[in-house]
């Protein structure tokens, strides 16, 4: 059985008295309750509903830096934690959305050396949720209309000292239709139900660590588009990956255009992507060729984005009792021991809960599927 | 949906019905059924109101013989309306399911203030006024006058109503005060006097306590009333001080001069009339030694709700004839005013009973006790005979005259203080003359006597046996409700230590404590930097609270709290607090939070709903002992010690507690609603204590939660404010059923229910147990 993630130590915790959830079943044995809780703890998985969604985002991340963070509830302290799994968030970010854009930059690397650097933080004062939200909605408010515009703030203080009346303020986000979600790490505040509720965004506060990061990863999926949100066609560059020949002579390194800026990086390289334009090159995509501005990606980014857009349909869960024939998983053709299976709408192969969350979530289509659709070739 | 409650059906106009809404009409209807009194414990936000209103309906369409009328009785006009608005939902989901148009009318009743229609009279600003001023346009002499000399004022809207008005009855429906006053202004009619004039044949009369306990006014308007009414006083935990303050008189030098003023004008109005009109003296005469036959009579046939201030015996005989003129009577005034003057220039502090204060005024000024009764009745006469309009101006000698028919009256149940100066400011010589009520029943007694059923009902009433003792009734039913919930949105700690563990107390020995105000500085300003938005905090007295202030700002602990939570500071001055109350709701709105402190007892404690995000944690610093120096507090133990059998320590701790429990029940106001409740003081664990806490607070403290100190308590907060701030799924985990087309059968849950219920027999056992004793 796998443990759960630990949180923090064990005594820090609350007092749990985990012999009341188990229950005997008529024959006195604890058999099905045990095997309840470990079916439900591998089954943590989202619903997967088809919705229209955008997938060009622009999101902004606020963190509160205010003197509540120093808080050590969070091990070892809230933002030294915060940063640590927004770390993780933004890999997965990227991951997932690879032609979207994290405070207007699309270099992962620089965010998370960004967020390293800010460790080091002394944090102090009182922060001013009015003062963060206009400062991200000056920057948000050129993005073009196809893309989506949000905001995420990672809130530690239970206060705000906000310089004027920030109902207007977010009477002008909810008509610029700017998305405010929000994290809270210590309780429920009023004014961010209200703000999330009326922008349209979500509003959660953590239990945990793990429960914190479960609550980021949330946001990694893009948000639902709202049928008013304008359609638009984007120009956007596919360069190859070439890298000249060793035995080519006349190859000469160059730089990369992305780190030109940046004095630390790798310097010169022979190979690397060409915008197709105006042949900058460049050594990582996705990106905004520096020169023409034209957006730069691979195929495969896109295709990753693309499956916000046609989600892979939820399996059907039934008993394994009711499956004839072999009980063997399609993926992993593994034995079926637990007692839901699942099966896949389109090809009727039936899979065990690990597989069917790997699935879904890594995946994005299923295998048999895929298999079916190559073999009359 | 339809419920089947022991064979009565009850439409109940919501889908769902908690279980404790259920047993508490189940409750009720036994009471009902056997004709008695009940008193009924359930908290707030669980839907009493409807619960009662709609058991109580059901039961008057079922015996429209046994059940004629429902007089609901609240505090403040705002609750008065909102129970109008159930009431209206009732009506209409009956109206609805039945198909028919009932013929139900309810209506609430309030004070001119609140009424009139009169252009210029409803601008006035106080309620005193307004009352002047309308009986200054519509006393039956004035109108008489107006025969003769057709350009006094007049207010149309009484005249019209008084000319129309009578003949039609106001159309069945439900009416609330601005209903009332638009059907006044539709008909131009007063809506006051409609009000008054219709709550006679009403099926629902929602009303004020005023209106039932306070004897001058009962007397006006709630006289007539049915005998088979049933009454329901809610929000009554404390309505033992309600009637002890409709029964108690405070003199001062200020109303003695004013009464002196008033003595005045009536010889010198009876002089004029003596010599243009002394025939209406000469009536008046007459009728007095005829006595007061007419009173008599209708008591006896059972018209009229008695009243105490007239007590039986001097129904019986003639007014005396040393008051029976007009000139005597006001001698009489003049040397009992004279009396009072000379107590209330004494040096030291006085204390006797009635028969001694009786005696003493007959060895000094030769006043006999028979005439001091009559002084209230005989007073009235003469007001009405010297045609004075303006009753307002003579508040001052009907108040004297009152306390002379008081005392000569009730040999018990009152004692006579009189204080030469306030104890704080002992060099400033204030002396006051309290007359002062110990026993609650009095007043009480009337209503308990005159209507079938009486049902006392609040959020806050344990221990439920003590007010059947104060108020000197026999009830058929006593009965808690816990509060089923979805998910435990209270939280009750109890915080005994600083972290430095010193002894958390507000008691009188470690009051000036350094150490414990510290403490309790670091707990506030722990829990504003972990609890959102808006937190209330409770002292146990003004005094109390500005040393602790005071103290904290030295300190700088203030600063400190200022950094989290903006400080709000409830005073005694009304129009203050109410600026103060406004700031702090707007600082909770807008995501600064703040903290109010405020005072046990005060206005806020008692009549402010801290909803939601207004009061996410209420914090009571110290036992809310009343004042035990005071002399009036020390006469009334003793005689709650002698008369009832209550000790001291229990009244006070009684007391104490409910007046805690008021405090932290304000964040409290619904299943949806979360808040923490700190009690700071070690005393707050002792069983004695804790055991007097109403029973849905007491089932959320378990031993975990305990004598802790700040530390601990500020942990265990951050992981229940956590919790709460889950989403909250409106699972109906409470078992609750679903109306049908059907009259649905009730299941007893499991559980929770069958604890509720046991808890109930529990009650019904300790009863029989008393009644047993008895």
């Amino acid at each position: 059985m796998d443990e759960e993630p630990e949180r923090a130590k064990r005594w820090e915790g609350g007092y749990e008295r985990t012999w009341e959830v188990l229950k005997e079943d008529e024959s006195g044995s604890l058999k099905a309750t045990v095997e309840e809780i470990l079916f439900q703890s591998k089954r943590k998985r989202c619903v997967y509903v088809c919705v229209c969604v955008l997938i060009m985002r622009h999101l902004y991340v606020v963190i509160d830096c205010s003197r509540s963070m120093e808080d050590q509830d969070l091990k070892p302290n809230r933002l030294t934690s915060t940063l640590k799994l927004m770390e993780a968030f933004v890999d997965e970010y990227f991951d997932q959305n690879p032609i979207s854009q994290v405070c207007l930059h699309r270099n992962p690397k620089k965010h998370i050396a960004a967020l390293k650097k800010a460790v080091d933080t002394v944090c102090v004062g009182e922060p001013s949720l009015y003062n963060s939200l206009n400062q991200a909605l000056q920057s948000l408010k050129h993005m073009p209309g196809h893309t989506s515009r949000e905001i995420l703030i990672i809130l530690s203080s239970l206060t705000t000292c906000d310089p004027a009346n920030i109902y207007e303020l977010i009477k002008t986000l909810k008509s610029l239709k700017v998305r405010v979600s929000v994290i809270g790490l210590s309780a429920e505040v009023r004014v961010c139900t209200v703000l999330t509720r009326e922008t349209g965004g979500l509003y959660h506060v953590i239990l945990d660590e793990s429960h914190f990061k479960e609550l980021l990863m949330m946001h990694v999926k893009p948000p639902p588009a709202s049928s008013s949100s304008e359609c638009s066609l984007i120009r956007m560059g596919f360069p190859q990956h070439t890298v000249a020949a060793l035995t080519d002579q006349d190859a000469k390194p160059s730089f990369s255009m992305s780190h030109l800026d940046s004095s630390s990086g790798p310097g010169l390289s022979l190979g690397g992507y060409f915008c197709p334009q105006c042949h900058a090159k460049y050594t990582e995509l996705p990106v905004e060729c520096k020169v023409c501005g034209l957006t730069l990606v691979s195929a495969p980014h896109l295709a990753r984005s693309f499956h916000h857009l046609f989600p892979l349909q939820a399996f059907v869960e039934s008993p394994l009792e009711e499956l004839q024939g072999d009980r063997y998983c399609q993926a992993c053709q593994g034995e079926l021991k637990d007692k839901s299976i699942f099966t896949c709408t389109s090809c009727h192969s039936v899979f065990c809960v690990e597989c069917d969350v790997f699935i879904h979530d890594t995946l994005h289509c299923c295998p048999c599927c895929i298999h079916s659709q190559v073999t009359p070739l | 949906m339809k419920l089947n409650i022991e064979g009565l059906l009850v439409y109940f106009p919501y889908d769902y019905i908690y279980p404790e809404q259920y047993s508490y009409m189940l409750e009720l209807k036994r009471t009902l059924d056997a004709k008695g009194h009940g008193v009924l414990e359930m908290p707030s936000g669980t839907g009493k109101t409807i619960s009662l209103l709609s058991l109580i309906i059901a039961y008057q369409r079922a015996f429209p013989l046994e059940v004629t009328k429902l007089i609901y009785c609240s505090r403040t006009v705002p609750e008065i309306e909102k129970v109008i608005e159930e009431l209206r939902k009732l009506m209409e989901f009956y109206s609805k399911e039945t198909g028919e148009s009932n013929n139900f009318l309810a209506l609430a009743l309030s004070s001119r203030k609140n009424l009139c229609i009169h252009p210029e009279v409803s601008s006035l600003r106080f309620g005193k006024e307004v009352d002047g001023k309308c009986h200054s346009l519509t006393a039956s002499y004035i109108r008489a006058q107006r025969h003769s000399n057709p350009n006094l004022p007049v207010c149309r809207f009484y005249e019209e109503f008084d000319a129309v008005g009578r003949q039609v009855p106001l159309p069945p429906g439900v009416y609330n005060l601005d209903d009332l006053k638009d059907f006044g202004r539709r008909k131009g009619w007063c809506p006051y006097y409609l009000a008054r004039y219709s709550i006679l044949h009403a099926n629902i009369v929602v009303y004020s306590y005023h209106y039932l306990l306070d004897p001058k006014i009962a007397d006006l308007v709630s006289k007539e009333l049915a005998k088979k009414s049933v009454v329901v006083f809610d929000e009554a935990h404390n309505i033992d001080n309600v009637c002890i303050d409709s029964m108690s008189v405070n003199i001062t030098r200020r109303t003695l001069d004013r009464c002196q003023n008033n003595v005045d004008t009536l010889q010198n109005t009876i002089h004029k009339i003596k010599e243009t009109d002394a025939a209406k003296l000469r009536e008046e005469y007459r009728r007095l030694v005829e006595g007061l036959k007419e009173a008599n009579v209708a008591r006896e046939t059972d018209i009229y709700l008695a009243n105490p201030v007239l007590p039986d015996e001097i129904l019986q005989e003639a007014v005396p004839g040393t008051i029976r003129t007009a000139e005597h009577f006001v001698g009489f005034l003049r040397r009992f005013l004279e009396y009072l003057k000379s107590r209330l220039r004494v040096q030291h502090v006085v204390q006797e009973s009635a028969p001694q204060f009786l005696k003493d005024i007959f060895d000094k000024v030769c006043i006999d006790r028979k005439p001091l009764r009559f002084c209230a009745e005989r007073l009235q006469s003469l007001l009405r005979t010297l045609e004075i309009a303006d009753i307002a101006d003579f508040s001052a000698v009907t108040l004297i005259s009152n306390f002379a028919t008081l005392v000569s009256t009730y040999s018990q149940g009152f004692t006579i203080i009189i204080e030469p100066f306030e104890d704080r400011t002992p060099t400033i010589a204030n002396p006051v003359l309290h007359f002062s009520c110990m026993d609650p029943s009095i007043a009480i007694k009337p209503v308990f006597q005159r209507f079938q059923s009486v049902i006392i009902t609040s959020g806050t009433l344990s221990p439920l046996d003590i007010y059947p003792r104060i108020l000197d009734f026999r009830p058929v039913t006593m009965a808690s409700f816990t509060m089923t919930l979805a998910r435990t949105c209270l939280c009750p700690l109890i915080v005994g230590r600083g972290n430095d563990q010193v002894a958390l107390s507000s008691k009188f020995e470690t009051r000036e404590d350094f150490a414990v105000i510290r403490n309790y500085g670091n707990l506030l300003l722990e829990m504003s930097a972990i609890v959102p938005d808006g937190i209330v905090a409770f002292f146990t007295s003004y005094v109390y609270m500005e040393n602790i202030v005071a103290s904290w700002y030295e300190q700088g602990i203030l600063e400190n709290i200022q950094r989290n939570k903006l400080i709000f500071i409830e005073t005694q001055d009304a129009a203050e607090t109410s600026m103060a109350l406004e700031k702090y709701q707007e600082a909770c709105e807008n995501g600064r939070g703040a903290i109010l402190l405020s005072v046990a007892r005060g206005k806020v404690s008692e009549g402010i709903d801290f909803v939601h995000h207004f009061g996410r944690a209420v914090i009571m610093f110290g036992v809310p002992y009343v004042y035990t120096q005071s002399r009036i507090l020390k006469a009334r133990l003793e005689y709650l010690r002698d008369q009832f059998q209550i000790r001291e320590n229990d009244f006070l701790t009684f007391d104490a507690m409910r007046h805690a429990a008021q405090c932290v029940g304000r964040a409290i106001r619904g299943k949806t609603d979360y808040g923490l409740m700190i009690f700071a003081d070690k005393r707050y664990a002792r069983a004695d204590k804790r055991g007097k806490l109403p029973r849905w607070i007491q089932e959320h403290i378990n031993d975990g939660s305990l004598n802790l100190t700040v530390d601990e308590a500020v942990q265990l907060a951050k992981h229940f404010l956590r919790q709460m701030a889950q989403p909250f799924r409106q699972v109906r985990s409470t078992p609750a059923t679903k109306g049908t087309e059907q009259v649905s059968t009730f299941v007893v849950w499991k559980g929770r229910w069958r604890h509720g219920y046991r808890c109930l027999n529990l009650a019904f056992q300790s009863q029989q147990l008393n009644n047993f004793v008895a």
